[in-house]
């Protein structure tokens, strides 16, 4: 179990100390998986590295499986090597002068009081055997492949059965193909070994896939958290929204209220959006719309707004059309046997319940 | 890749132009040092008439008791004590530039440039004027604060003033191979040891140091080797204490106390030296290789972790500056006062003192005018030169299969195991003996010296190595010729890399002493040699006077230096 309560960190900047990450507070559960995820400097990796003790914290307390490693206001900090943790790297991290074998059996060599010879080599060979590595023992190290190097560092994190295992971007070296494939593999063997971890990444598929609950962070600070389908569901913000799906985000004011609804004028258009919302009237917003969500009509309906097929692209079961709404481009999935031409008026149904309506950013 | 069956015309040309001139550059001198330490008399040159097949060169330097009684002892003790201090000297400055919060770091990096950039002998005389054991001035102030009789208490022509003074001057260029060597370094590497629960001491014996260890041994290597070739400090600090190395033995030959030069005898002697540094060469690649798969496991240049010094901070600070103040502040400005006030010290120094004489002496000496232009002609001409046949060696390196590719690339960097004296003898034997008329002139200078391939051809290599492949296949799937597509294509995209290598090859011309000293002539005499002369022939001002100017000329090219090195970092 790992307890983060109100950490941040600042750093030396030339313009002053700069915040990166900002009151971070969340709780991973025993043998589940969390992510952190967000765009690169949102103080993801910042947030994991004070959880290692690779980072000294400003303020807040960090406590793993109920020890507490890190409180500046009680004076605490446990140093790295004293924490009981594993840690995946971004670059793996992979000891060239050693071969695969001392890679693994490193942290138990080092462990005080001695290991027996014997106890840390049957160890050893059944972590490798768990990652499928026990066949390349005795390779050397500078002669893995990226895949190779991450089965070994997975191996190393897991070896002393730490009390939390962290991966940072710990699919991000390797190639797509190759990234599926070992994504589910760590999935798989995170949950059969039942450790708690806390995985840091920028890809939203890789967090939505592995982690159980996830935190999306921007600009140091939380900005959402809970299962993927909650935050997929209902986002709470624009950019949460824009990040986690390939979603339409459609910029406009809020011109004419009825009771819960309202309708809203889409810039440089002319068309209306019926939306539910409260804001006022007057209020510029951004509205998300998921692209599976809208359909195409061939005659003009209510609830549907003109445009321009800008493009057509053809993805196998299903195509995606570009619509030009008055210079909106609004991406339409439909499926294979709807066929219209580029340069056609399309009508795009837009049903108000799979509207998300947000006040706009700045 | 291309083999030289698909290479056009003007491929064949240009690359067999570019392998024939390195060949001849290396090779030809060689091989008369090869043909002369078996011919006899040993006053003879090997192709002179009367010239014979003759082990008797061999027997007679051989069977010398000079050389097991003194020669190699004394080499042995200049090199491993120069070595060993340039060593712990060189890795103490690069671990607390690179990888402490050393305050000052950039300006540290900056001056420790500067021993580099400077002619051996502009540094040798300031030390002079410094350490010498009757006017020298750091005697003269610790005689005067301890109250003791001169000379003394320090004497630099001993082997310990050798010793440090050669320390003083290579601790530059080791330093800036420690710090490529620190920066490569994945500072992951030791994070995940942390996290997998060993203290930091047992990171540091069990990764740090293993890890770094072929990027710290390969320095020691060369460093071993460049020692054993130094020729200018055993000349003018050994031989004043009557110190004789290796290197000053084969000079002494062709310049004996009365009597002709002994070019077999000198011949004889080289051979077993070009073999020993041979063998450190291939020592060295096989460690630079090791160091190198090291670092492709985990990517390039880091930003490194920092240690906190803490109090050590001002030890330190201290450790840093003594170095710089003996390596290069100190005698900077003794050469600068020298040129000005001649011995006079400054405790008593009046302003009727000051003269600007020794600066128009110099500049009424005609040789002055000879030996600057010589210098420029003969450093610029020659790095142009090296350049453009190590970008061609580079290519055939990197890009092509024609066979006897591995044989140039051996020739090229085994030409820094060469050490300078031999290729002098070589140069000269070999212009003495073809009648070109080039001996005596600037010409047989740009020839000896343009034989440093080592640096471009590395520099070419990465270079073409970083460009893919399917550039050059696409200009050529354009209908561009192979000669087109190298200057249109190729050339524009490497040319950082080219003037890098000429900057610091025209660096290295412009130091040059030992060449131009052994082929020197009226005609072509250069700045380092012309100094030296002054120096000897008790013009103490207006040698100081030339040190000052060189300096002055030199603190720019510092912050070019150091422009390139950073370049070359983030590569």
């Amino acid at each position: 179990m790992l307890t983060v309560t109100g950490l941040t960190k600042s750093f030396a900047s030339p313009e002053g100390p700069l915040k990166v990450v900002d009151d971070v507070s969340f709780v991973v559960s025993e043998a589940q998986c969390h992510a952190l995820l967000g765009p690169s400097g949102c103080g993801k990796t910042t947030t994991l590295r004070c959880i290692a003790g690779l980072e000294q914290a400003d303020a807040g307390s960090i406590e793993i499986g109920g020890q507490t490693v890190s409180d500046p206001a009680r004076g605490i900090f446990v140093p790295v090597h004293e924490r009981s943790i594993g840690m995946v790297f971004q670059s793996y991290a992979i000891w060239p002068h050693f071969d695969v074998f001392v890679n693994v059996a490193y942290p138990l060599q080092v462990q005080r009081p001695r290991l027996r010879t014997g106890e840390i080599e049957a160890r050893v060979m059944e972590v490798l055997k768990l990652v499928g590595m026990d066949a390349m023992a005795r390779r050397p190290a500078t002669r893995l492949s990226g895949g190779q190097q991450q089965r070994v560092a997975l191996a190393r994190a897991i070896v002393r059965n730490p009390a939390l295992l962290l991966l940072d971007e710990p699919l991000s070296n390797l190639d797509a193909r190759l990234r599926d494939t070992m994504r589910k593999e760590l999935s798989d063997l995170i949950a059969r070994i039942g450790i708690t971890a806390l995985l840091v990444t920028h890809d939203q598929a890789e967090a939505f896939s592995m982690a159980h609950r996830l935190a999306l962070m921007n600009h140091g600070r939380i900005v959402q958290e809970g299962t993927p389908r909650e935050i997929y569901a209902r986002p709470l913000s624009a950019f949460v929204a824009k990040f986690i799906g390939a979603a339409n985000v459609v910029k406009g004011t809020v011109h004419a209220r009825d009771g819960a609804m309202a309708k809203v004028l889409v810039n440089g258009s002319g068309q209306e959006i019926a939306v539910a919302t409260d804001l006022a009237a007057g209020t510029p917003v951004e509205i998300v719309l998921r692209p599976e969500k809208l359909s195409l009509q061939a005659a003009p309906a209510p609830g549907s707004i003109e445009g321009r097929v800008a493009s057509v692209t053809f993805q196998g079961s299903n195509i995606e059309y570009a619509i030009d709404i008055g210079g909106t481009v609004l991406r339409v999935t439909a499926p294979a046997d709807q066929d219209i031409a580029v340069g056609a008026t399309a009508r795009v149904r837009i049903d108000a319940a799979n509207a998300t309506v947000f006040r706009a950013e700045g | 890749m291309q083999g030289s069956g698909n290479l056009d015309l003007g491929a064949r040309l240009v690359l067999a132009f570019g392998a024939g001139i390195a060949i001849y550059l290396i090779l030809v001198p060689l091989g008369m040092l090869l043909f002369a330490a078996f011919r006899g008399p040993p006053d003879f040159l090997p192709f002179e008439p009367g010239a014979k097949w003759t082990l008797e060169n061999f027997r007679a330097v051989y069977s010398e008791g000079a050389l097991y009684s003194r020669i190699l002892p004394d080499t042995l003790i200049f090199v491993v004590g120069t070595v060993t201090l340039t060593f712990i000297v060189a890795f103490a400055l690069a671990w607390l530039i690179e990888r402490t919060d050393l305050p000052g770091r950039e300006i540290w990096f900056a001056i420790i440039l500067f021993p580099l950039l400077v002619p051996i002998p502009v540094l040798a005389i300031a030390w002079i004027f410094l350490m010498g054991p009757n006017a020298g001035w750091l005697n003269l102030a610790l005689r005067w604060a301890t109250g003791i009789e001169g000379p003394g208490p320090i004497n630099i022509f001993s082997m310990p003033g050798l010793i440090l003074c050669q320390s003083l001057a290579s601790v530059s260029y080791v330093f800036i191979l420690l710090t490529a060597a620190l920066r490569t370094m994945n500072p992951a590497l030791e994070e995940a040891s942390g996290a997998s629960g060993a203290a930091p001491l047992t990171t540091f014996r069990r990764i740090t140091l293993p890890v770094l260890l072929p990027g710290l041994l390969a320095p020691l290597i060369l460093i071993t080797l460049i020692t054993a070739e130094q020729f200018e400090l055993p000349l003018m600090i050994g031989l004043p204490a009557r110190i004789i190395v290796f290197s000053y033995r084969i000079f002494f030959e062709l310049n004996p106390a009365g009597g002709l030069p002994n070019y077999g005898g000198a011949a004889a002697i080289s051979l077993p030296f070009i073999a020993f540094g041979v063998l450190l060469l291939l020592l060295y690649n096989r460690t630079i290789r090791r160091a190198e798969s090291f670092v492709t496991v985990t990517g390039k240049a880091y930003r490194q972790r920092r240690l906190a010094l803490g109090p050590w901070r001002i030890p330190a600070l201290i450790f840093v500056i003594v170095y710089l103040s003996l390596a290069a502040i100190v005698p900077a400005i003794v050469l600068l006062w020298t040129s000005f006030f001649g011995y006079t010290l400054p405790t008593s120094a009046t302003a009727a003192d000051f003269s600007v004489e020794p600066y128009r002496q110099l500049f009424a000496n005609p040789s002055f005018w000879t030996g600057l232009k010589n210098t420029a002609l003969v450093a610029g001409v020659s790095a142009a030169l090296v350049t453009f046949i190590g970008a061609i060696l580079g290519w055939i390196i990197s890009r092509s299969e024609i066979r006897g590719r591995r044989l140039l690339d051996f020739l090229s960097v085994m030409s820094v195991g060469i050490p300078a004296v031999i290729v002098a003898l070589a140069v000269m034997m070999l212009y003495l003996s073809v009648p070109i008329g080039v001996y005596g002139t600037v010409w047989i200078l740009i020839l000896a010296y343009s034989y440093r391939f080592a640096t471009t051809t590395r520099l070419a290599r990465a270079g073409f190595m970083q460009i893919h492949k399917e550039l050059e296949e696409a200009s050529a799937i354009s209908g561009a010729r192979w000669l087109t597509t190298q200057l249109r294509v190729m050339l524009p995209l490497i040319m950082p890399a080219l003037a890098s290598g000429f900057v610091l090859l025209f660096i290295v011309g412009v130091r040059e002493f030992t060449l131009p000293l052994v082929l020197y002539s009226q005609e072509n005499v250069v700045l380092s040699v012309l100094l030296w002369q002054l120096f000897q022939n008790g013009q103490p001002a207006p040698s100081a006077a030339l040190g000052s100017i060189i300096i002055a000329v030199v603190l720019p090219v510092i912050l070019i230096t150091r422009r390139i090195l950073r370049a070359q970092s983030v590569e």
